[in-house]
């Protein structure tokens, strides 16, 4: 008969067998795009674990690429993600503290066709969007986030209920002591909702680095390779040409994991942040 | 909530305003904003009025003609090529371009719209004014006015510019994409189209897309359930696993499998879908072990549609996993520990007090952004695009594969060979329906759970 | 619309490769308008292409200094120029390269005008009858064509002989062969080794398709064959499968020329597609011939008008095609630039002019209806492969096709 610890002891080496096995697997194909990113490959496709020649020309061609201008994009995308995480903040923090916290006629109503809204797809819009901006001769990165920061008056949810989960107390001892609504949000909602801050403006900063396909509709027209954003670039890098692109393959890879870097470490160092704003949501949905 | 308490008059009705309200008041039934003005309201009266004088001129110079245009979508519908015997080509004269006619009617009507609620709002605000000096209260000045969008108003300040963004980047578009599922723009009436009724819809349903749409809702609803459950649920047992009792380095277990999901889709899925190729590494690599015997034809254009239906769920779980795991790790680290300690002096094990007082706690949590989830799921364009492109191919489908949702099927139908832009209209417009149908269920059925 | 599965149909495709040196001197083009040609004019290319043809406007420049061209990559390539102009025409270039099977539905939807009658006359009399044929649409000319495309086959000398490659089966025999059996444009073309016509022999009947009878069976039993044969490798990436030595033969066009000749070396063979056995006779396997041409869009205001279709007939002139030829393996079709010796001496650039001939291949056709048949005919030919669709079923299933493909719409 096994002693009591023993048998703790042995769930426990069975479940860290299980985690060490479970990440492998989670990790292994993220390793792999890596070490592809590393290979000489000249047909368009890695059939391999691990590289049969090693080199750094894929890395080096991106950056010197005459074709592909890989640091515009970056530059591009890095001032539109900050422009428009500033923005989306701002305005889906606004919406959410309203919704939230404030009572009028209209809240009910609101809410209502906001849940509606939300529930188009996304890209039935793409047409006219494109027609709108060109109306405004805004086909460029400015289109662009407004495009994205026109969305974020919808985003509110995770952040109304972060809000909601904030006693309504504090706000009326404000008001006991003669303070305007404007200076409860400035003075006691924005400094409570850090996390929350933190976390839409992750989410916003995160949104152009990835998003191929408005960018695409909205950028492309112009046929100038310089405007492009960085997940519009890669992509049309390999879709646009055919024949080509087993040529420019690994240095496609090897862009993706320049960019993948940053993000995915913004991402792991914000997980808290991340957690907190989705479980804020979920409280009351 | 404890709200100010303000006195209020007694509100007037309007044939009273009408009836006894002075010239100013009976003017700003036309003139908007004549009353404001008459009692010093300098800054209200005058955006009023400025708005209104705005809007007639823009209503002269191109609203009118931009809601007659709309009944017909432009008079020109086809195109006439002549010759042009001083540059010496084929010039082509054009239909009139009703994409742009569209979009402007719209946006006439929504103007229109907006002029009346402020038409309303105006006549409100002469009826307070009215009412207050009838009682003899006091007027607010423009100061206070001001003071009271960062008070009482805030609302109001703090809403203007994302509604505005909202109605210009989600409603107008919206608006004109569903107006665009009964026309006939098509790749036959690519620049003048006109109104045909329920035409659209009727290709979709019974026509010659209803053989693609049927199955294609069957399976996009299959999908959204499995992938929402299957993520949901190995997401909270990873969550255990990596909570359970004496496992070392959480943070950097969580790390790990949240890395995964922190990679950007497009790079990891296109690669994902050369990883699972016929020849691709992983075929090699259990060729190599002596696993198979042949390689695994996972999700090409010529796999089998049960096993590339299974691939792409399972692909989904390697990115989904990670995030429930945080969200589900986050409700366990709080959850009331009293009902477990007891479950567990009445001497339940492991499993049954995971079965019956765990579980059900995080589902309750989690239950709303469940639903969420599941919307985006039915809507989940980046695994089926990046992963399958909708392959495997299926001969009894018109422009999608066995693995497409409605969601892409609705791309290529506007970016692909055949560019029927009514018909993806059609299908965003029943997207809609399905996914309100269904949150609206589950969300009477979480409310009841709830309550009950 | 996988990375590297999807198939840019006919479209062209470019092996960038180091900039140009300045070409030679110009030759003459025909314009016999002594007007002096003005304007603004922007021209879309691939991504690849743009630094070529930057050289390429610059001679232009030389002879028409007043016309202001703008060389920019077209948003998604060539082979999408349908839906690119189609997004909004008023934005696309004024000059842009399109496939020949999109000529037509571009044509009827008025985004491309007609070529002016002087110039139809020196594109006729330039150019091959294939090529002029293939931007025809209704007895107009819609385009300004300056390349061939026609698939054929590529294989390792080391494992094939030339005698070896001149059937199907002996070929497959010996060694193997991958190819994709999802792309239709690898594979349709199998019904005319089989009998059939595709919108007729014009290519511009509507109800001229015929493969719903013993000949279509035929095709689609050849294809099933296939699934049983060890040495014919289905895969989406055969540069990868003739690199690794997995496979020795393949078929493809010659936007892949310059990367299966680095693969291959000293080893790079070419042929004319094999003979295949359909219905119990020894046939000529087909392709599919495509036209690459450049287009004029109906949009471009009046004024520009001439100096885009001025500037298309220049950069499809003969001087042009060899320039482009000579940066990216695209067969020329101008006459006199088909007999010169650089392209007589180039084993590909034969075996693929060869296949252009009638007896090897057939031009794409232009109808509209093309957009349902690529949609609808890469299913068919792969269930039939996969064996996914029953010999039973094949009459039903063609019958559905070719119904389908021959709709008004």
């Amino acid at each position: 008969m096994k002693s009591y610890t023993a048998q703790r002891r042995l769930s426990l080496i069975l479940r860290y067998i299980l985690l060490v096995i479970l990440a492998i697997v989670w990790i292994f194909p993220i390793v792999w795009i890596v070490l592809a990113s590393f290979s000489y490959n000249d047909t368009g496709f890695v059939s391999t674990i691990i590289p049969n020649k090693f080199t750094l020309q894929n890395y080096i061609g991106i950056f010197t690429s005459k074709q592909f201008p890989f640091v515009n994009w970056i530059l591009n995308t890095t001032f539109v993600s900050v422009v428009s995480a500033t923005l989306s903040t701002l305005v889906t923090i606004c919406v959410a503290y309203v919704l939230s916290r404030l009572r009028f006629r209209m809240r009910k109503p609101f809410l209502q066709i906001a849940l509606v809204l939300g529930m188009f797809p996304g890209f039935m819009s793409m047409i006219a969007l494109y027609y709108i901006l060109k109306s405004f001769n805004m086909l460029n990165l400015f289109g662009l986030i407004l495009v994205y920061v026109g969305g974020a008056g919808l985003g509110f949810y995770v952040a109304k209920g972060f809000f909601d989960t904030i006693p309504t107390a504090i706000d009326e001892a404000a008001e006991m002591d003669g303070a305007t609504q404007w200076q409860t949000f400035i003075h006691i909602g924005l400094p409570m909702s850090r996390p929350i801050i933190v976390y839409t403006a992750l989410m916003a900063f995160i949104g152009p680095w990835i998003d191929f396909i408005f960018s695409g509709i909205i950028l492309s027209s112009s046929g100038n390779a310089k405007s492009y954003t960085i997940a519009y670039g890669l992509y049309n890098m390999v879709h646009a040409t055919k024949g080509t692109s087993t040529m420019y393959f690994t240095q496609f890879i090897a862009g993706c994991v320049i960019i993948a870097i940053p993000i995915t470490v913004l991402f792991v160092i914000m997980q808290k942040f991340y957690v907190n704003g989705i479980t804020a949501g979920a409280d009351k949905g | 909530m404890f709200k100010r308490k303000a006195k209020k008059p007694k509100e007037a009705t309007y044939r009273e305003v009408w009836q006894h309200g002075d010239l100013a008041t009976k003017l700003s039934f036309f003139i908007m904003g004549f009353a404001q003005l008459k009692n010093k309201q300098w800054v209200k009266g005058l955006s009023f009025l400025i708005t209104e004088v705005v809007f007639l001129i823009w209503m002269v110079f191109s609203g009118v003609s931009a809601l007659s245009m709309l009944t017909t979508l432009g008079t020109i519908k086809h195109k006439q090529v002549v010759f042009d015997k001083t540059q010496g080509v084929y010039i082509t004269k054009m239909p009139d371009n009703s994409v742009v006619i569209l979009l402007f009617g719209v946006l006439a009507v929504i103007l229109v719209i907006a002029m009346i609620g402020l038409y309303v709002a105006n006549l409100r605000s002469v009826r307070h004014l009215y009412a207050l000096k009838r009682d003899g209260e006091h007027v607010p000045t423009n100061g206070e006015d001001l003071a009271s969008l960062l008070d009482k108003k805030l609302y109001g300040t703090l809403l203007a510019i994302p509604i505005a963004g909202v109605v210009a980047f989600t409603i107008l578009p919206t608006v004109y994409m569903i107006s665009m599922a009964f026309t006939n723009y098509d790749s036959k009436h690519p620049i003048g189209f006109s109104w045909t009724g329920f035409a659209a819809f009727k290709n979709v349903l019974s026509g010659d897309l209803a053989g693609t749409f049927f199955p294609v809702l069957g399976w996009t609803l299959v999908w959204a359930i499995c992938a929402t459950a299957t993520t949901f649920f190995f997401g909270v047992l990873l969550a255990m696993l990596i909570e359970s009792k004496g496992i070392k380095h959480k943070g950097f277990w969580r790390t790990i499998f949240v890395i995964v999901y922190a990679v950007p889709q497009f790079i990891s899925l296109l690669m994902m879908a050369q990883f699972l190729d016929l020849q691709g590494p992983l075929n090699t690599l259990l060729l190599n072990w002596g696993w198979i015997a042949h390689p695994i034809n996972f999700i090409s254009a010529s796999a089998n549609p049960m096993v590339a239906r299974i691939t792409v769920i399972i692909v989904n779980m390697w990115i989904g996993v990670p995030v429930s795991m945080l969200v589900s790790t986050a409700i366990i680290q709080n959850l009331p520990q009293d009902q477990i300690e007891a479950a567990r002096i009445d001497g339940a094990n492991a499993f049954q007090i995971f079965r019956s007082v765990t579980f059900p706690q995080i589902l309750f949590v989690m239950a709303p952004a469940l639903i969420q989830q599941f919307i985006g799921n039915i809507n989940n364009f980046n695994v089926i695009f990046l992963l399958t492109g909708g392959y495997p191919m299926n001969n009894n489908y018109n422009g999608a594969g066995d693995t497409d949702l409605l969601v892409t099927w609705l791309y290529n139908l506007v970016f692909g060979q055949t560019q029927r832009y009514n018909a993806s209209a059609v299908l965003g417009i029943l997207i809609f329906i399905i996914s309100a149908t269904v949150s609206l269920i589950a969300y009477r059925r979480t409310n009841a759970f709830k309550e009950g | 619309m996988k990375l590297i599965k999807k198939i840019a149909l006919g479209s062209s495709a470019v092996i960038a490769m180091t900039l140009l040196a300045a070409c030679g001197k110009s030759s003459s083009s025909s314009d016999t308008s002594s007007k002096k040609v003005s304007g603004d004019v922007k021209l879309w290319v691939d991504t690849t292409q743009v630094s070529y043809y930057k050289t390429i406007v610059k001679n232009f420049n030389k002879k028409y200094p007043d016309v202001n061209v703008k060389v920019t990559q077209s948003p998604n390539g060539s082979a999408n120029a349908k839906t690119d102009v189609g997004k909004d025409p008023a934005k696309a270039a004024d000059v842009f390269e399109v496939p020949n099977d999109q000529l037509g539905s571009m044509a009827d939807q008025g985004y491309i005008n007609p070529l002016s009658p002087d110039a139809t006359k020196t594109v006729k009399s330039d150019n091959v009858a294939t090529s002029v044929k293939g931007v025809t649409w209704k007895n107009q000319m819609y385009g300004y064509p300056f390349a061939e495309q026609a698939q054929t086959l590529y294989y390792n000398k080391s494992k094939l002989s030339a005698e070896d490659v001149k059937s199907w089966d002996t070929l497959t025999s010996k060694a193997t062969l991958a190819t994709d059996f999802t792309n239709a444009y690898n594979f349709y073309p199998i019904f005319f080794s089989a009998g059939t016509n595709l919108y007729g022999k014009n290519g511009e009947t509507l109800k001229g398709t015929n493969v719903a009878n013993q000949k279509g069976i035929n095709a689609l039993t050849w294809l099933a064959q296939q699934k049983s044969n060890k040495n014919v490798m289905q895969t989406s990436n055969t540069l990868n499968q003739l690199k690794s030595g997995n496979a020795a033969a393949t078929i493809d066009g010659p936007w892949n020329t310059a990367n299966i000749k680095k693969i291959l070396g000293k080893n790079f063979g070419v042929a004319k597609y094999p003979t295949i056995k359909v219905g119990g006779k020894n046939v000529q396997m087909k392709a599919f011939l495509g036209i690459e041409a450049f287009a004029v869009n109906s949009h471009t205001p009046t004024k520009d008008q001439k100096a885009a279709s001025t500037l298309a007939q220049f950069i499809t002139n003969k001087q042009s095609q060899l320039i482009v030829y000579k940066q990216s393996g695209q067969i020329p079709v101008d006459k006199s630039a088909q007999k010169s010796s650089t392209v007589a001496n180039d084993k590909a650039a034969q075996a693929i002019m060869t296949m252009a001939k009638p007896e090897n291949s057939v031009l794409m056709p232009k109808m509209s209806q093309m957009a349902t048949f690529w949609n609808l005919s890469a299913p068919l030919l792969n269930g039939s492969y996969t064996g996914s669709i029953k010999a039973s079923d094949y009459s039903a299933k063609l019958k559905t096709f070719q119904d389908a493909i021959s709709k008004k719409n």
